[in-house]
């Protein structure tokens, strides 16, 4: 049964907003390897500052994932009803399937990024 | 992919509610009792008659001009198996030449030939042909829908085929193969003389495009052609591959097809592209390269898997464990083999930093691969498992597949891969997870469908044979190869000296590779020997629970009956009375009264009906555009760029003639009934339409292609110091800024049209159509004239190369978009083009909407760049 008070909104019904996580990482992943191929071949120098943004963006980045990740958490609804299976014919089932497919790939996204990040916690030069 | 629009709902598109437009009206879902209300029986008879007839197969020779899922997607898969036996033999005689050292069966350029085509025709003509082979099979089965929404496009998406691999592979039998490698590098593809490489180029791009369009099919299929009350949380997980795998293909396929234009404008006109002495560089092809190559990988990879999870279920005797785990595991997979492409160029010379992220994305793409294996693995674990043949083969490929997976993570740390890079460990590695990911859960997945396909059965033993000799082959011949590379030998050498350790490795693998050769020829008999003694399959052979196994038999070519009302995951294992209603034609569109063939149209998400959709049927037209379309690929290798031209010309001929005589038809009456109390519209136009969709999830893919040509601009600026060259002459400003507010104002002059077509004052709208084109037409001109005006020579450096390549790029796709402006003008002057009935004016708009980002950020970067720079 829906849950008196909640309703069905548009981004209810959206594949968009499922991977929206993912598209954080990609388009992390793309800016990092932008950021640090234009700072290696024309400024050079201080790698140290390019640490220094490569994390603050990787900050910016993790910020956004948990929070689509936190609006895909609600949108499940675990605590609701305990429903992870969502294989019923309601609204309430798709909107919770979106919700939790959405929360998972937001935890993947997440590790991904963190993964992407290694490298320029590891690495300190542009050889 | 979003559902704005529902029935009764206070939401409604602005411009949808403006005039004349018709929205789904009557009862929807439908209750118990009027599913449970019986069908007169004569009134049935007289429904499948009329069904029967529309859904026929045209007899005799006409035959060839089917275009049936059923029918096409038979031949595509049974073209790419024939390709895939071919390259097969490629192999085995490149085995038999590397058995004993010093051989001299094959000579050094022949041996260098096979292996270019034993990889090109495996990848392009095999793996991914295959996927989109049988998805078209299945898929509409799998959707409960009549047919593919584009059955046309598909027929030509199987002729471009057929016609481009066998320009590509015929070339064996002249000697003028390609020659340097699956992946063409640069410098050595552009200084291979004879027309091995443009061969390569043109006649693979050609195939490209059939891909494309095959992806564009089966997304639009995926999204817009489930059944009513499948919403996307039901979908059969099948459907969610097909969906993440033709998103793939849009965002991997056009980098190459962009490396294509760029690489063969080289080989024909000497443009410096990948030429370092005049400022280009061979890096960025292999950049363009493997971002289309490593999600290849995954393109072939997951098709497969979506094959075993049909056949896990079906195993274990419940439903998968963890559906919304696979999605998961899909969607992720999809993301993050994006991330992955360099680590293909380890060797290369990029910074170590670089390297970290591709490594680091390389290792976190095992966690949505191992979720799925386990959510595979929990099924069987949980449920009643019958070692059913197909399932001898997906257990088969999971251990060879882990085991390549495995050797995966190890390669994808660079300092190891500099020890093996280009040796027998990558070759051991990548036919791991090829045979793994593709030929062992594909072969599976054919015994299991087979009844579906042939209403016949395979035999259990010969499959079992089948089995044991490919999976015990597989081994012997790939598992010593680790050895062998690590033992440092070389792949692609024709040759090797005895005594220094690689003798019996290489014999052992020779004597394996005919072990797999005779397990295939056991299957490939199986699969084509006649079977006449044998009665028709049973149903339901596996006990499935997926609507697939509705079909009927004999297959009497309507695709299902009626379509059904779903709601569950396994319909026929949860919805008792299903199978009888669709049968008797409870559902909905049980008929064909007005003679035509139809499917039902659902919304993206709930699938919630929208409209019935009158689909085409057997035509030449097809034929003819993919004749043609292949002479203007095909033509310009032997540089006949005339032929070339008036052939692409005809192509365009054909395609208008198909588009006009059978797509957006004005229909007989606006709405229809569609069965169960519901009435549904005949046309729709806007995002409801799948036409509008066709186009654009097309255009995404173009934008793609467009977007690394300009990823191509930054990466000279990036690796090159001399970008743009010291004193060369720049694009001139004035003229951009000019082409640029002719694009802007043909844009909105189309735009202005649709509105003005809505409000019935069509006088207006016909005027913008005309001044639009005329707009875009100028614009072309003057773009062109501010890079001929300074004498930018293309063949001198690659900045003005580049800057050339934008602009052709530019102008052919406005002459697209001009095309597409006629023709509404052209319809809306015969009739075809309504105020009501102006979905092609919609998809024009739509097309306009990605031209002018087409067109506004060449010209920013013709005319903004060199300041910036």
């Amino acid at each position: 049964m829906a849950r008196p008070g909640v309703e069905d909104g548009p981004e209810d019904r959206s594949l968009w907003h499922m991977i929206f996580a993912p598209t954080v990482w990609a388009v992390h992943f793309a800016v990092c390897y932008a950021v640090q191929a234009i700072w290696c071949a024309k400024i050079g120098g201080d790698i140290a500052t390019l640490r220094v943004v490569l994390v603050a963006i990787t900050i910016v980045a993790l910020a956004i994932i948990s929070f689509f990740g936190f609006r895909a958490w609600q949108r499940w609804d675990y605590f609701h009803d305990r429903d992870y299976i969502h294989g019923g014919e309601t609204d309430e089932d798709r909107r919770e399937f979106l919700g939790h497919t959405g929360f998972m790939l937001a935890c993947l996204s997440f590790v991904a990024v963190l993964y992407v990040a290694m490298p320029f916690l590891i690495i300190g030069s542009c050889i | 992919m979003t559902d704005i629009s529902r029935i009764g709902g206070a939401r409604r598109r602005r411009d949808q509610s403006a005039e004349d437009v018709l929205t789904p009206q009557g009862i929807y879902p439908p209750t118990e009792e009027m599913l449970a209300e019986p069908v007169d029986p004569e009134l049935r008879k007289a429904q499948e008659e009329r069904l029967k007839a529309v859904w026929d197969e045209p007899p005799g020779w006409r035959y060839w001009s089917a275009v049936n899922n059923s029918e096409v997607g038979v031949w595509y898969s049974l073209t790419a198996f024939g390709f895939m036996l071919i390259a097969g033999v490629l192999a085995l005689l490149m085995r038999v030449q590397l058995a004993v050292p010093d051989n001299e069966f094959l000579s050094a350029d022949r041996f260098n030939q096979f292996f270019t085509m034993h990889g090109s025709a495996m990848m392009f003509l095999f793996a991914v042909p295959m996927f989109e082979a049988i998805s078209i099979l299945l898929l509409p089965a799998f959707l409960g829908a009549r047919d593919m929404p584009f059955p046309r496009l598909s027929a030509y998406g199987y002729w471009a085929f057929l016609i481009g691999g066998i320009f590509v592979m015929g070339s064996l039998l002249f000697d003028a193969a390609p020659s340097s490698g699956w992946f063409m590098y640069p410098p050595l593809a552009i200084i291979d003389e004879g027309v091995g490489s443009d061969i390569w180029l043109l006649g693979l791009s050609f195939i490209e495009v059939a891909s494309i369009a095959a992806a564009v099919e089966l997304i639009v299929g995926t999204i817009k052609c489930r059944p009513p009350g499948m919403r996307i949380n039901l979908m059969p997980l099948y459907a969610w591959y097909v969906l993440v795998v033709g998103a793939m293909i849009l965002f991997a396929f056009p980098p190459l097809i962009a490396g294509d234009f760029l690489f063969e404008l080289q080989r024909s006109f000497d443009w410096p592209f990948f030429d370092p002495e005049r400022g280009g560089d061979p890096v960025l092809w292999q950049h363009l390269f493997w971002i289309f190559g490593h999600p290849e990988v995954y393109i072939i990879f997951l098709p497969s898997i979506a094959v075993a999870a049909m056949i896990v279920p079906a195993a274990a005797r419940r439903p998968m464990l963890g559906y919304h785990w696979i999605v998961l595991s899909a969607v992720g997979t999809g993301f993050l083999s994006f991330g992955l492409w360099v680590h293909h160029m380890f060797t290369t010379g990029l910074p170590a930093m670089s390297l970290g992220f591709f490594s680091a994305a390389s290792e976190a793409v095992v966690i949505p691969t191992g979720v799925q294996l386990f959510a595979f693995v929990a099924t069987l674990m949980a449920g009643k498992v019958r070692m059913i043949l197909p399932m001898l083969w997906i257990a088969g490929a999971l251990a060879i597949f882990t085991a390549g997976g495995l050797t995966g993570v190890m390669i994808a740390l660079a300092p190891f891969d500099w020890q093996v890079h280009d040796t027998y460990f990558i070759v051991a590695h990548l036919h791991y997870t090829l045979f793994g990911g593709m030929i062992f859960p594909i072969i599976g997945g054919i015994y299991f469908f087979y009844p579906f396909i042939t209403k016949k059965k395979m035999s259990d033993r010969l499959g079992r044979v089948s089995f044991w000799l490919t999976f015990v082959g597989f081994n012997i011949c790939f598992l010593p190869m680790h050895l062998t590379g690590l033992l440092g030998m070389p792949r692609r050498v024709y040759t090797y000296p005895g005594d220094i350790g690689w003798d019996w490795p290489n014999m052992i693998s020779t004597v394996g590779s005919f072990v797999i050769a005779a397990g295939i020829l056991v299957f490939a008999w199986d699969l084509v020997r006649p079977k006449p003694k044998q009665g028709y399959t049973e149903r339901n052979p596996w006990g499935a629970g997926s609507l697939l196994w509705s079909h009927d038999i004999p297959d009497p070519g309507w695709g299902i009956r009626s379509v059904p009302y779903i709601t569950s995951r396994y319909p026929l294992w949860d919805q008792p009375k299903l199978l009888e209603r669709i049968d008797a034609g409870r559902y909905y569109i049980p008929d064909a009264e007005e003679g035509l063939r139809e499917t039902i149209v659902t919304s993206a998400i709930d699938a919630r009906p929208q409209h019935i959709a009158r689909i085409t049927g057997p035509a030449w037209c097809t034929i003819w555009a993919a004749i043609f379309t292949g002479g203007a690929f095909i033509l310009p290798v032997f540089k006949f760029y005339l032929l070339a031209g008036l052939s692409g010309a005809a192509a365009v001929g054909a395609v208008i003639y198909w588009l006009w005589t059978s797509t957006a038809l004005v229909p007989e009456k606006p709405m229809k009934d569609a069965g169960l109390g519901l009435r549904l519209p005949t046309y729709v136009s806007g995002p409801s339409a799948p036409g509008w969709w066709g186009v654009f999830i097309t255009m995404l893919g173009d934008m793609t292609a467009f977007a690394s040509l300009v990823f191509g601009v930054f990466f000279y600026w990036t690796s090159r110091p001399d970008f743009p060259p010291p004193g060369s002459p720049h694009a001139v400003p004035l003229f951009v800024g000019l082409a640029a507010l002719c694009f802007l104002a043909a844009w909105g002059a189309t735009l202005f049209a649709r509105t003005q077509n809505r409000r019935h004052d069509v006088v207006t709208a016909r005027l913008c159509l005309g001044s639009a084109a005329i707009l875009a037409i100028v614009g072309v001109g003057v773009l062109f004239m501010s890079v001929w005006m300074p004498g930018l020579a293309p063949a001198s450096h690659v900045y003005p190369a580049i800057l050339w390549g934008l602009a052709i790029w530019t102008g052919a796709h406005m002459g697209v978009g001009v095309i597409m402006q006629l023709y509404c003008l052209a319809g809306s002057m015969f009739g075809k083009l309504t105020p009501r009935y102006d979905a092609d004016l919609w998809n024009t708009t739509l097309f306009w909407h990605f031209l002018l980002i087409t067109g506004l950020v060449t010209c920013a970067v013709m005319g903004l760049l060199p300041g910036l720079l």
